[in-house]
């Protein structure tokens, strides 16, 4: 356990940089305290390398290794074929943002998905490079405001559509693909440690807001996360060779304006008879997107109204002893 | 130097990013709305944080610290406290007077007894006249607190108007009596049958103690002022519930046994008489100036003060109702009453506040009744006590309970005599005394966060079938299982229940968790708020660094 | 024991002496071979590594940086196109100073693509802080190999052996092929201080800015050029145990007296070799000398064996276009700093695949500077035939 919490491991402690109110830092966070210090991390570039490493400083406390943007399911099948020829089963773990994973980084994780690496490949979805300065992704969704999809006369935002990496990825027909966000942590750490009992290829899309390029207020990550599941525009989904095994039914669905608003990458969007068009078109995304998966009427508990419960004296979250209340049980 | 190629774990810890902040979080109990209410301030939020751990005992202590009456305040107290709970935002209120209950009935039937707060014995003594619940909350907090402590009532049996006036089929008598027999065994002296200013002199009193607490109640019933009375046929509500708990049930109905009987008053008092006439087996008609729980005009009179809760239980029963009426006259038939004429009301009260009805000409109905009961009010009783009743604090004089609220409350009657005890126990020892100061920061459910609770139904206890055979009671307790999930519907409004949220969602590490709370690391919290925004009960406030 | 092998095939069976944990390959020619060779040992068994096949040049760059971070010994081949896209790993494999070892059958660059040989796709690699050796045979080839690994973790460097495509990689020749017991002896099982183990965590590959990253890269020169007497001490203690030694640095040919020097790397040299036979008999005072180990470059040892010839011709196979020959231009900074002044004359030929016959050697040795004044170099002639370079 770590020196100053003694309930955790930190594995990735105070003192990194990212910016206040990560969501992308606490994704990683949560992630890495699941799987614990006992696993080896790969990291792409991007904005989790940059500021937990830091000119001799590292937050990790778990072996880490940061090689280029595009190769980290790459170094990780090497590191995996290492352990395995050596007789070790130590768990593998990718960190990449979506540019690493949609992107620069997706012929490296296809060959390690199709080659059968035994790998947790875990994708910090902003939907941007965000370390770069935000500029567009294929995971930037519609209509957004990047400095490379800026809008202007001629632009509404970026054209295209948020890549749909997870189908690209479950087409794999791997044994486990699913998203999560930093919003549920019960369903999250459920993904996790579900995808820690799996062996072969597994990967998590983990939907991570950051304040700087989402431009909204650093206390509202979490609740930012949260809205884009209810509105249906983000479903947390499960895919076990490739077929829908779960998803998380919404216990309401919000209109997506209740999740564009707080954001200052859509504000160009309201107030002109053009953006009406694109929040129209983002209403009608989400909709699909809740057709597609069956995110109203699923048969399942599995619900964003109980995923969300706050259980009294800890949630049995990373550490296997809980404080105890002082009072006795005295009962005679 | 050359520099590493390989980096030590964890040493970015020597880079302090607090140094960014610029708002700081601060981990703050809060007020919940359910305490603010209690006329008791109970503490609810914190005993029912025990009851959900199942530390049954605990739970009754905390209780029982604000009010030694549990078994009793859970049965018949109206609950102000559900009203206000931030619960029903969500879903529905807990259902905080049946926990209460609960806790109350495991004490009587586990035979708890109260534990002294303080070993070494005062030497000051305290007379407390009246051993109502005002009384007996004042003694019980003296004696707590090592204080030789005498009551002094005027009737045989202890527990004031809840002992004399509540029926039986909402409070056993048995109840009230473990619950102050509890009370009196802290070592407080009891002295039934003596009334002061009759069996003890006002100057005794003062000569043979240190201070004295008045808590003699509202026990004089109003009369119905019009001339035609007749002395067999009309009664006052509290008189016929004094000879009902007296034991004259029979006697009261046997002369010419009425089949219809009129109760003019819209309090919980004309529900109780109703509600007791149904039991002994005739019609009832309960006649009611003011308006039925939620049609009150806006801008004449108010609902009838009676409860919601006992006007449906009366219903229930049988109980027919008519409102916005008044008394024009008694309808006689010789000698005895054949019924009442009533008419319209129109204005409730004056321009004082004072209740002083309207009634509108040709609005006139008559109600058949051959016996009318009024319960339309108490007041204190003075006799014998002119100059207790004129002294104040500085003569070292405390008055509380009916006799001095304008809301006439088991519960406020107990809030009364701890607040008196609390004050009496300042002033012998010289020092200041503040009352509850933690009242103040409030919490209300727009601070919380209600969608990280999920959705429960309210766990009630069982409603006898056979409810108008007798005074037997009419609600049973919660189940032991029903109790706990019952306590862990509680939002904990702005204390902290160790959720874990803070700890989880900070994206710094900055929340330390340790053995039964958590801290902030000022070395790198980045003030980012998360941790206030997702805190669900409010426990968490950011606030602005200045310079 | 002596066998006859394809040049490939020798490499493959030099590999497997080295007992690799991890090989990971993605098929280019003329590489091919050497990878088929490796997936057959392993699937026979012969060979217990986990064959890795990669989605690309630049995966299987980083698949055997990863194998090597994770504690294994790990092998690669690539060429040309393969090579410059495993260009932005090669450089990470080395700032991270993991000791890969790793074969390029040198072959010419696209566009237009050709798939034979010359040496510039590794001469493109030549500053992402590698050791460079270019081998002469398929013999050679084999010796290396098993050195590049003693090399690589002894130095924690990485180590790219260069052999000419085609030439070598597809050649039979007789190989003497060392036993696996010697081998053995000679190369200590895999040990890499920075490995990632739990263990003992560490963290990799982290973020540096202008306060050290100077600091970080005068490091791995440093270590670069203190690899010199280390290649040198193993290629001897190779020949003390295997009776072959490849001259280390680099290898000289009856350079005593010598006025003219040919230099040169990689397969050429034979035929360099007959073409100073050739003119020695007939008088003329030449000798050859072959650079094997161009990174580090050796220029003091270069210095040293040049130090008495008065004309230094340069044979080189790659070109770096808008400036010229990439050897002679070293070789002539190297000089230049040790105050001679000797002509170098930098000949650039043999691109994507064509012969550097004897005859075209020879008769670059009998161009004498007729090259406009300023050039710094000049194209080897086409085709030469036999008769024209006979003078005699
Ligand atoms: C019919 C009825 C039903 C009620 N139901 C409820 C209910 O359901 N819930 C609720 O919260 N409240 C209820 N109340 C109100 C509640 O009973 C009172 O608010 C509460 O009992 C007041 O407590 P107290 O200690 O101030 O006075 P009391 O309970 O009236 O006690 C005063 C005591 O002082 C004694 N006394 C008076 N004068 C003297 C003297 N000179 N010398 C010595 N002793 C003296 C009396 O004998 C009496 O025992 C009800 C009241 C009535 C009448
Ligand atoms: C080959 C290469 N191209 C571009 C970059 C510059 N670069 C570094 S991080 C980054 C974007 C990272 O985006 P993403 O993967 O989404 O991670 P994020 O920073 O958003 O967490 C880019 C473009 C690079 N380091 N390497
Ligand atoms: S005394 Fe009444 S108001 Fe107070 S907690 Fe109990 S039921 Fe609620
Ligand atoms: S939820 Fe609990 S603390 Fe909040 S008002 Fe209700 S009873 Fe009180
Ligand atoms: S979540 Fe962490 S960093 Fe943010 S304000 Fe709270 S303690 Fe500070
Ligand atoms: S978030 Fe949970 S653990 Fe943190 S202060 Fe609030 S209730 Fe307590
Ligand atoms: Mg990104």
């Amino acid at each position: 356990m770590d020196k100053r919490d003694p309930f955790r491991h930190n594995v990735l402690t105070s003192g990194h940089r990212a910016c206040s109110g990560c969501g992308e830092a606490m994704a990683a966070r949560m992630v890495t305290d699941l799987i614990g210090p006992d696993a080896i991390y790969i990291n792409a570039t991007g904005c989790l390398q940059v500021f937990t490493t830091h000119n001799q400083q590292s937050a990790w406390q778990a072996p880490w290794i940061h090689s280029v943007f595009a190769n980290a399911a790459a170094v990780a099948s090497g590191v995996e074929a290492a352990l395995r020829a050596k007789g070790k089963d130590t768990p593998v773990v990718v960190q990449a943002g979506d540019g690493g994973t949609f992107d620069i980084g997706l012929q490296c994780l296809s060959g390690m998905i199709e080659r059968g690496h035994d790998v947790l490949f875990v994708c910090y979805d902003n939907e941007a490079y965000m370390n770069t300065g935000v500029q567009r992704s294929s995971s930037t969704p519609h209509a957004v405001r990047t400095t490379t999809s800026p809008p202007g006369r001629l632009s509404q935002g970026k054209h295209h559509l948020k890549k749909d990496v997870i189908s690209i990825i479950a087409a794999h027909h791997m044994p486990y693909a699913a998203t999560a966000t930093i919003a549920y942590f019960p369903d999250l750490k459920a993904k996790v440690e579900k995808a820690m009992r799996i062996k072969g290829p597994r990967f998590l899309q983990i939907l991570s807001p950051c304040p700087l390029g989402w431009v909204h207020d650093s206390a509202l990550s979490v609740t930012v996360s949260r809205l884009a599941v209810e509105t249906g525009l983000f479903p947390l989904i499960e895919l076990e060779h490739g077929e829908l095994t779960g998803v998380m039914r919404l216990a309401e669905q919000k209109p997506v304006e209740e999740y564009l608003r707080p954001q200052g990458r859509f504000k160009h969007l309201f107030g002109s008879k053009a953006g009406a068009v694109e929040l129209r078109h983002l209403q009608a995304l989400a909709d699909a997107r809740i057709r597609r998966y069956g995110l109203l009427d699923a048969d399942t508990q599995w619900d964003t109204a109980c995923a969300m419960q706050s259980v009294r004296h800890g949630r049995g979250g990373y550490a296997s002893s809980m404080p105890t209340s002082e009072a006795v049980k005295n009962d005679t | 130097m050359t520099p590493k190629l390989d980096i030590e774990p964890g040493s970015s810890t020597a880079y302090h990013t607090g140094d960014w902040r610029t708002r700081q979080p601060v981990y703050r109990n809060k007020w919940p709305p359910c305490s603010q209410t209690c006329p008791a301030s109970e503490d609810i939020q914190a005993w029912l944080a025990l009851a959900t751990e199942q530390h049954w005992q605990a739970a009754w202590q905390k209780l029982t610290e604000r009010n030694p009456f549990p078994a009793t305040m859970g049965r018949i107290c109206y609950h102000a406290c559900e009203s206000a709970c931030n619960r029903k935002h969500l879903d529905s209120a807990v259902n905080i007077h049946a926990m209460e209950r609960y806790l109350g009935d495991r004490a009587i039937t586990r035979k708890w007894s109260h534990k002294p707060v303080c070993d070494t014995p005062q030497t000051q003594r305290v007379a407390i006249v009246g051993a109502g619940p005002a009384g007996l909350s004042c003694a019980f907090q003296l004696a707590r607190h090592g204080y030789p402590v005498t009551i002094f009532d005027a009737q045989a049996v202890p527990g004031g108007t809840l002992y004399s006036a509540i029926p039986d089929y909402r409070l056993p008598k048995s109840v009230l009596a473990s619950e102050i027999d509890a009370i009196l065994a802290l070592g407080i002296e009891l002295r039934l049958n003596s009334r002061v200013g009759k069996e003890i002199s006002e100057s005794d009193l003062r000569d043979q103690f240190d201070a004295v607490f008045l808590a003699i109640g509202s026990q004089r019933p109003r009369q119905y002022p019009g001339k035609e009375s007749s002395r067999h046929r009309v009664m006052s509500g509290l008189e016929f519930l004094h000879r009902l708990n007296r034991g004259e049930q029979i006697a009261l109905l046997s002369e010419r046994k009425p089949k219809h009987v009129a109760v003019v008053g819209g309090g919980n008092t004309a529900i109780d008489v109703a509600r007791c006439i149904r039991r002994l087996g005739a019609e009832v008609t309960v006649i009611c100036a003011q308006d039925s729980h939620g049609n009150h005009h806006r801008e004449l009179g108010t609902e009838m003060p009676a409860s919601l809760q006992e006007v449906i239980e009366a219903e229930t029963e049988g109980v027919q109702f008519i409102y916005r009426a008044g008394i024009r006259r008694l309808v006689r038939s010789g000698e005895h009453l054949s019924g009442i004429e009533i008419a319209h009301v129109d204005q409730v009260y004056d321009r004082h506040g004072d209740f002083n009805p309207v009634l509108f000409d040709g609005t006139e109905e008559f109600v058949p009744a051959g016996l009318a009961i009024f319960a339309i009010g108490q007041e204190t009783d003075w006799q014998g006590l002119e100059q207790l009743s004129q002294s104040t604090q500085a003569d070292g004089v405390w008055l509380g309970g009916d006799a001095v609220s304008k809301s006439k409350l088991a519960a406020t009657a107990v809030g009364s005599g701890y607040q008196a005890a609390m004050s009496i126990m300042a002033d012998l020892k010289g020092e200041p005394f503040v009352f509850d100061t933690h009242k103040k920061a409030q919490i209300t459910f727009r601070q919380m966060s209600l969608h990280y609770y999920p959705k429960q139904s309210r766990h009630e206890g069982e409603v006898s079938e056979q409810r108008l055979d007798g005074f037997n009671e009419v609600e049973t307790g919660l189940l032991d299982d029903d109790a706990t999930h019952e306590a862990r519907r509680c939002l904990s409004c702005g204390v902290c229940f160790m959720c874990d949220n803070c700890w989880h969602f900070c994206p710094d590490a900055a929340v330390i968790k340790k053995a039964g709370g958590y801290g902030i690391d000022d070395d790198y919290c980045k003030g980012c708020g998360i941790c206030a925004q997702e805190c669900p009960c409010g426990h968490i406030d950011m606030e602005r660094l200045t310079g | 024991m002596k066998q006859l092998l394809e040049g490939s095939q020798a490499v493959a069976e030099a590999v497997r002496l080295c007992r690799p944990q991890v090989v990971a390959a993605y098929p280019i020619t003329p590489q091919t071979h050497i990878i088929e060779h490796l997936a057959q040992q392993v699937a026979n068994g012969e060979l217990a590594a986990e064959f890795i096949n990669a989605e690309s040049e630049f995966g299987a760059a980083s698949i055997v940086l990863g194998a090597v971070a994770g504690g294994a010994r790990a092998f690669t081949a690539t060429a040309s196109q393969g090579l410059l896209l495993m260009t932005e790993v090669l450089y990470n494999i080395a700032g991270l100073r993991l000791p890969v070892v790793m074969v390029c059958a040198n072959r010419a660059v696209g566009a237009p693509i050709n798939i034979f040989s010359d040496h510039q796709d590794s001469m493109a690699l030549r500053d992402a802080g590698w050791i460079q050796l270019y081998v002469e045979s398929n013999q050679e080839a084999v010796d290396t190999l098993i050195q590049a690994y003693r090399i690589a973790e002894a130095c924690e460097l990485p180590v790219m052996v260069c052999m000419d495509g085609f030439f070598l990689t597809h050649t039979f020749e007789s190989v003497d092929l060392p036993t696996q017991a010697a081998v053995d002896d000679f190369l200590p099982p895999f040990h890499f201080v920075r490995t990632l183990d739990p263990a003992d965590p560490m963290t990799l590959g982290g973020g540096s800015e202008a306060d050290n990253y100077q600091e970080y890269r005068s490091a791995q020169q440093a270590a670069v050029e203190d690899a010199q007497p280390v290649i040198e001490a193993f290629d001897a203690e190779f020949d003390d145990r295997f009776g072959r030694a490849h001259g280390g640095l680099l290898q000289a040919y009856r350079l005593d007296g010598a006025e003219t020097a040919l230099l040169g790397m990689g397969s050429l040299m034979g035929a360099v070799r007959d073409v100073v036979d050739k003119l020695r008999d007939r008088g003329q005072a030449v000798g050859a000398l072959r650079l094997r180990c161009f990174r580090p470059f050796p220029a003091q040892a270069l210095v040293r064996y040049l130090s008495g010839v008065q004309r230094i011709i340069v044979l080189e196979k790659a070109i770096s276009i808008g400036a010229g020959g990439i050897l002679a231009s070293e070789l002539r900074a190297a000089l230049h700093q040790a105050g001679m002044m000797t002509p170098v004359e930098s000949v650039i030929g043999g691109l994507g695949g064509r012969d550097l016959t004897p005859q075209v050697i020879e008769s670059v040795f009998h161009e004498t500077s007729r090259d406009e004044m300023g050039a710094t170099f000049r194209f080897a002639p086409d085709h030469v035939m036999p008769d024209e370079t006979d003078h005699g």
